[in-house]
This record gives structure tokens, C-alpha cells and sequence, in this order.
């Protein structure tokens, strides 16, 4: 099979790989060079906003989820052409800079020391932030558009003496209507997911993105000036009965310059099926995995509380809204004697889908009896409606390691269903596990405050859900500690990069989209800097990085 | 319960440690514990529980979201007549066709029902004879025994019951799902889809002060 051959390979549309797309088209259009030869490869198919549906059913499931389950750890990762960002919940938010500064760690992980590199700090990525929130049109709302379980936990909080603040959105306030179904792909192109800015500009401007590609692994060329030969499988993804397998048909592409932006699931898995042909990657590579600290959890309010306690007319429209408007910081800020040491959290007010029912106790359960199912257990679930979900983001340490390689994509696949089986374990610190135990009790203590509600607490578990996989391939000052540099270069091989989630080196405390779009952006700018040295277009002077143009395309416009 | 053969049993270890199995992750419903539980089948399951019936899995079904008894689903299926223990006012999760959903191919549990019908009868007898024929509180202590951590089929188990969750709470069998269809979304008070979203989603007004002056952190 002869390889077709191109400048660069991008493998994954989501943040890395869009933002890495479009600065390289802008590139090679101020350089009279057409980006043609700039190719992304998603595994997944393209989506229009009126292909996704407001339904959790078993097709649509399996569509455009994909639920891997590990040893201690499930974790969510999206199938489509822009990756996460059509299933994300739009919550863009910076990281606090204790979080850059952070030595806490995993026993065993190494020498002390400040675990991001020395370049990256909140400083040095705050212009790359403001670019990130540029290019994904991030609006806070006001309190106006602050769903009621937002007002309500805000309301709560506030009557127990905390503050608590609105999250900045990637959402359009002008097309949303607040019907609470981002979790399955908004119809409604409210969600300003990278199919309508980043990845549509740069496939506007000429970058060629080919989906239904899975990429399989990759070899080095001994062809200069091209270094990398990437194999992908084509995938059967279309039509009504898809099994969503690879077809038997594979593609080869030549490539100066190789981009890994498959995520924290897809990434690592890659270049570990690749390492026979690049015996120098770092052993750290399918270490260091984690989950954002993500730690979930529910409340039941008491709507007669609300109304006496709060002076709320009520509740009992969990179902409303948008899934993420406010959270608090009181449990990260002023804990000066807490520095670095992994004991912060922050909690936000969150509605991750119908299905995380299963994940709680009823919040009634009676000595000896069943705490996550049973008759109790139906009780809570006919008052799901006064519910509210919380996400502790938690200071954890990345606990998890790629024990093997599957041997195609990032999970072993039985069917075409929306599972799949992860190769890797889970296992929580001790400090990973005594932060969660510290947001639980905090959030327990909120809940009962005045007698509001009721604490539902994850259940019977010591392993996580996770919707924030991090890591595998994190960043560090040298090759002994992590697989990529500040700049997403990895170490032993020029022109092989990797920019995503999985160079992120810990959890952030935030919801970590536009973390990953901020260091995407400087490791992008880097790329650019270095292109004419990499056998891509030389930089003009004259190159100003511009905010990728908007494009909304066909969506369901509502009656109202 | 029977153990699978040697070599196969070690092939899958070598792929998932047990022990970490039984202390892993959090059970986001759906199938991701089917999956998980794959290597736990015992191939020697199908011969020794030949009368176990898929009115025993509408009876666990029950026993996980119990529901008023009815003789038909959202979709029209027959429901055995002893499955219902008619221990709540509301539809449960039989009604919300978990036996379909136990079926569904891109659920995967038939490669599990063996194993898991075998393990559930052999803790029924110890609570008063075959699992159908119990009383709730019977079915309940069953599934205490079988959901507990000691028991090294818990996985298999998460799995059973991963599938009525999914069929209740996510309307998995129905495209589209509004209230009027599935009777788990009317329990919940879910209207479902909403392609006109909702007015009334504010309280317009706020709540609490705040620390930041832009919602992030500096």
C-alpha cells in the first residue's frame, strides 16, 4: 500500500486538533502556501446540529458516545468529527493559578518538584486563554440566564453563608433555549462546539478533514523530509446499521509533521501500539492517567424548604435550563496554609444526564436495606425533578496507567453498542480518596443545612466516572518524568507532537476545555514558530493570529 | 458457580485482574458493566439453568426499580404474570421494557444471562425457593446477597442491574422519548424532548455574591 503524502497529519478533531488546524491554515494562507496538505483524521462521522437528537436511546447512544470502562475508572469520550466539543457542556472557565504551581503527586511519581513545566503558569497562558475564549465566543451569563438549579444551589449556598459565582459559557445566549439537552449534541447550534468556529474555519480555509478514520499506529519514514507514516482503518460508521468496526480497508499517509490529538483515551493507546517503531518514546508514556478530580453528586431539595427557607417559588424543574451555571470557590480560595498540598476543591452545580441516577444512594436508605436500588431507591427517583447534581472538582493525583495497548482504537469494542473495554487500572491514592471524602462531607453539610434536602452520595464505590480524562502523555522538564515538553514536542522524535488532554499533568479544578484550548494555542503558535524548520512554510512577519470566523449552518430553530 | 475453563480464564485475566474488577469504577448504568462483566462468564451456565426464564430477569428488574403490576410495557410487550411484585404505585422498570433492553444486541447481556440467572437462583434458594416465586422482601434479601462485595459474581450483578436503570431512566428503547411514551420520564417528571426548550428556566434574579469579577479565578 503506498502512502499518500502530506505536510501534516492531524489525528482527532476536537480542541487540540481543531486549534492546531486552523493557526496551521493561517500559516499557510499568509504563506501563499494552500492548506490542502494539512489532513485531520477523526475516527468518528460528521454531524450536522439537526443530526443530533434530545433522546438518550440506545442508537443515539451509540452514535456519538463512547463509554469506556476501565479497571476503576469509566470515563466518556465522544465519536465525531469535533470530537468532545459536541457533547461537552460549554463550561469555560481558567484554571487558578495554584493549580500551575502544584507539587502534590502520586507516591512514587518521582522527585519533588512543581508538576506543570517551568514555562507554563496561569500568567503565561493567559493570552492564550483570551484567544481560546475568543475563538469559542465564552459568555458569562447574568443572573438572568442562570438556570433555576443554578439559582437554586447559588440560593443555597448563599443561606449558608458561602459565595458562589455564574460559569462562563461557550454558549449562545441569542440561540439557546435552555432546554437542557447539550449531553446529546445541541440541535439547536446553540453550543458554540468546534464544528461551528475553530474546525469549520479551517476546513473553510482550505485543511482537509476526513472522517471515519481511526488511526491505528504509526511508523517513522526514512523518506525526508517526511518523517512519520501514519495507518488509520476506515471505519463503518455510516448508514442504519452500522458496527461501527473497522472495515478492513486501511489508508496510509506520509507525513512531515504529525499531530496526536486524540485525547487522554486515544492518544496514549496510539503511540503504545506504535512503540516497536519508536523505541525512544518516553517510558512514562500510559502513566500518569487521570480524571480532573471529577467526584459527582446529588441533592434533593424539599420544594416546601425552598419556598420557606430560600423564598423560592418552588422547584421541581431540575429538567431546565442549561447543564452548568454556577459553582463555588470557597473551598479552593484563602487556604493559604493548604498550598500545593492537593486539599482544595470547587463545586459546581451540574446536569450530566438521566443515566447518573444509578450513580447515587436514595438518600433514604434504611438500615440493612439496598442503598442504590430497590423501593427506597424508586422513591427518589419519582422525585428526580427536585433534584440538582454537584461536581466536585477535586485536587486528586492522576492514579490511573495504561496497562496494554487494545489492539485497535482506544477500547476493545464488543458490538456496536456504546461500550467498550479500557486497558487501563484505577487505582485512588490515598489522597485522590480523602479529598473526595472531603467534598462529600461538605457537600452532605449544604445539603441538610435548614433541612433543604437531602445528600445522595456516589455510591459503593472506591473507582470513578469520569468525563475529563487527562494525561497518559503529560508534559514535563525532561524525557524521565513525561512524554512531551511545554510545547507538546515530543521527546526523541522532531516533528511529532502532542497536543490534547493527555499532555495535561494534573487535575485543574475546573472543567479542563479550555485549559486544553489554551495550551493547544501556545503549543500551536510554537508549531507555527518552528514550521519553516519542520519543512512547513516559513512564518510571514506579517502573521497576526486572527479568531477563527463563525459559522452556524443548519440547526433546528425553535417556534418561540 | 461453575468457573470458566483454565485457559480461557486465564487469557481474560491477563486482561482484567478480578480483584480489581470487583473494586473498580462507579456504575454509570448502561452497559459499561456488561462489558466489564464479559469475563466473568461461565460457559457451564447454560446447561445447569435450563428454566430460568425471562420472567426471572423481569422479576430482578422489579426488585431494582419495583413498579405497579400491568401486563404490558410502553412498547406493548407481554409481561409475566408473576414478575410484578406490585409493591409501588408508579410504573417500574419492567414496565419500561428492561427484558427488551437485557436483549438488545448493542446492550450485550445475553452473553452474561447464563451466568447471572444461575448465581441469582442458587442465592433464591437460600431465601425460600426459585426467585420468581419469592416475595419481594425474599427478592430483596437475594439481591442483597448477590449485590454484595463479598460476592465475586458482583460484577455480573452491576451489570443485571445496569440494564433496568438504563431502561427506565434513559427511555433506551424509544427514539425521541416524550412523557406520554415512556412511563419512566413520567415518574420522574422528564418531559423529554423539548425542541422548543423552556421559557420559565430562571428565577431572574441573583442568588449569592460572588468572588470573581469575570467567573474565573485569577
Amino acid at each position: 500500500m503506498s502512502a499518500e503524502r502530506v505536510d501534516v497529519v492531524i489525528v482527532g478533531s476536537g480542541f487540540g486538533g481543531s486549534i492546531t488546524a486552523w493557526r496551521l491554515a493561517e500559516l499557510y494562507r499568509a504563506a501563499g502556501v494552500s492548506p490542502r496538505s494539512i489532513v485531520v483524521l477523526e475516527r468518528g462521522r460528521r454531524y450536522r446540529h439537526v443530526d443530533f437528537r434530545q433522546s438518550m436511546d440506545i442508537d443515539h447512544l451509540s452514535d456519538v458516545y463512547l463509554l469506556i470502562q476501565g479497571q476503576g475508572a469509566q470515563v466518556v469520550t465522544a465519536n465525531a468529527v469535533g470530537g468532545g466539543s459536541n457533547l461537552y457542556l460549554a463550561a469555560s472557565l481558567r484554571a487558578p493559578r495554584e493549580t500551575f504551581e502544584r507539587r502534590d503527586r502520586r507516591p512514587g511519581d518521582g522527585p519533588p518538584r512543581r508538576m506543570w513545566p517551568r514555562a507554563i503558569s496561569r500568567s503565561a497562558l493567559d493570552p492564550y486563554y483570551g484567544r481560546a475564549e475568543h475563538g469559542l465566543r465564552v459568555q458569562r451569563p447574568t443572573w438572568d440566564q442562570v438556570s433555576k438549579s443554578g439559582g437554586l444551589w447559588a440560593a443555597t449556598l448563599h443561606s449558608a453563608g458561602h459565595t458562589c459565582d455564574r460559569v462562563p459559557l461557550a454558549i449562545s445566549e441569542q440561540r439557546c433555549v435552555n432546554a437542557k439537552w447539550c449531553h446529546t449534541g445541541c440541535i439547536f447550534g446553540a453550543k458554540n462546539s468546534l464544528i461551528t468556529n475553530y474546525l469549520w474555519a479551517a476546513e473553510h480555509a482550505g485543511v482537509q478533514v476526513r472522517p471515519n478514520l481511526q488511526v491505528e499506529s504509526i511508523s517513522q519514514s526514512s523518506a525526508r523530509p517526511y518523517r512519520f507514516v501514519v495507518q488509520a482503518d476506515v471505519m463503518d460508521n455510516e448508514g442504519p446499521h452500522p458496527t461501527r468496526a473497522p472495515t478492513g480497508h486501511q489508508i496510509s499517509l506520509e507525513c512531515k509533521v504529525l499531530v496526536m490529538a486524540a485525547g487522554a483515551m486515544g492518544t496514549p493507546p496510539i503511540l503504545m501500539r506504535s512503540q516497536p517503531n519508536l523505541p525512544s518514546l518516553s517510558s512514562q508514556l500510559g502513566h500518569n492517567l487521570g480524571v480532573n478530580g471529577d467526584h459527582v453528586a446529588a441533592i434533593e431539595f424539599d420544594p416546601g424548604r425552598v419556598r420557606s427557607v430560600l423564598g423560592l417559588p418552588g422547584y421541581h424543574e431540575f429538567y431546565k435550563g442549561k447543564p452548568i451555571t454556577t459553582m463555588s470557590y470557597d473551598w479552593w480560595v484563602g487556604r493559604r496554609s493548604h498550598a500545593y498540598d492537593g486539599t482544595r476543591f470547587n463545586l459546581q452545580e451540574i446536569f450530566l444526564s438521566t443515566l447518573t441516577n444509578f450513580l447515587y444512594d436514595s438518600g433514604r436508605t434504611k438500615p440493612g436495606g439496598p442503598s442504590w436500588w430497590g423501593l427506597q431507591k424508586k422513591h427518589a427517583i419519582a422525585h428526580w425533578s427536585n433534584r440538582i447534581e454537584l461536581l466536585a472538582m477535586v485536587e486528586d493525583t492522576q492514579d490511573g496507567t495504561f496497562f496494554s495497548p487494545p489492539p485497535q482504537g482506544d477500547a476493545a469494542r464488543a458490538n456496536a453498542g456504546p461500550v467498550a473495554l479500557g486497558t487501563f487500572n484505577y487505582a485512588m491514592s490515598e489522597q485522590s480518596l480523602a479529598i473526595r471524602a472531603a467534598a462529600n462531607r461538605v457537600m452532605d453539610g449544604i445539603a441538610r443545612h435548614r433541612g433543604l434536602g437531602r445528600f445522595m452520595a456516589l455510591t459503593e464505590t472506591e473507582g470513578v466516572y469520569c468525563a475529563h480524562p487527562l494525561g497518559g502523555c503529560r508534559m514535563a522538564e525532561s524525557p524521565d518524568l513525561g512524554v512531551v515538553d511545554d510545547s507538546g514536542a515530543v521527546y526523541g522524535y522532531e516533528g511529532l507532537f502532542c497536543i490534547d488532554g493527555s499532555i495535561i499533568p494534573t487535575s485543574l479544578g475546573v472543567n479542563p476545555s479550555l485549559t486544553i484550548s489554551a495550551v493547544s494555542e501556545r503549543c500551536a503558535e510554537n508549531l507555527v514558530a518552528r514550521a519553516a524548520e519542520l519543512g512547513l512554510p516559513k512564518r510571514p512577519a506579517s502573521l497576526r493570529f486572527r479568531t477563527p470566523p463563525q459559522h452556524i449552518g443548519e440547526r433546528v430553530v425553535p417556534r418561540r | 458457580m461453575n468457573r470458566p475453563d483454565a485457559a480461557e480464564h486465564d487469557r481474560l485475566h491477563a486482561l482484567l485482574s478480578r480483584r480489581q474488577l470487583l473494586h473498580r469504577a462507579s456504575t454509570l448504568g448502561l452497559s459499561a458493566i456488561v462489558a466489564s462483566a464479559l469475563p466473568l462468564i461461565d460457559p457451564q451456565a447454560q446447561a445447569a439453568t435450563p428454566g430460568l426464564s425471562d420472567a426471572t430477569l423481569q422479576a430482578f428488574a422489579d426488585t431494582m426499580i419495583p413498579g405497579r403490576r400491568a401486563s404490558r410495557t410502553d412498547l406493548g410487550n407481554p409481561i409475566a404474570p408473576l414478575a410484578i411484585a406490585g409493591v409501588d404505585t408508579l410504573p417500574g422498570a419492567v414496565q419500561t421494557d428492561a427484558l427488551a433492553l437485557y436483549h438488545h444486541p448493542e446492550i450485550g447481556f445475553n452473553d452474561l444471562e447464563p451466568t447471572f440467572l444461575a448465581d441469582l437462583e442458587r442465592r433464591a434458594v437460600r431465601h425460600g425457593g426459585d426467585f420468581l416465586h419469592l416475595d419481594f422482601g425474599a427478592r430483596v434479601q437475594t439481591c442483597l446477597d448477590g449485590l454484595d462485595f463479598s460476592n465475586p459474581a458482583r460484577v455480573i450483578w452491576e451489570a443485571a442491574a445496569a440494564v433496568p436503570f438504563t431502561a427506565f431512566c434513559a427511555a433506551a428503547l424509544i427514539r425521541d422519548a416524550t412523557w406520554r411514551q415512556a412511563s419512566g420520564y413520567r415518574v420522574m417528571g422528564l418531559p423529554g424532548i423539548a425542541p422548543d426548550g423552556y421559557a420559565d428556566f430562571s428565577y431572574r434574579r441573583q442568588m449569592s455574591a460572588e468572588r470573581t469579577r469575570n467567573g474565573s479565578l485569577p
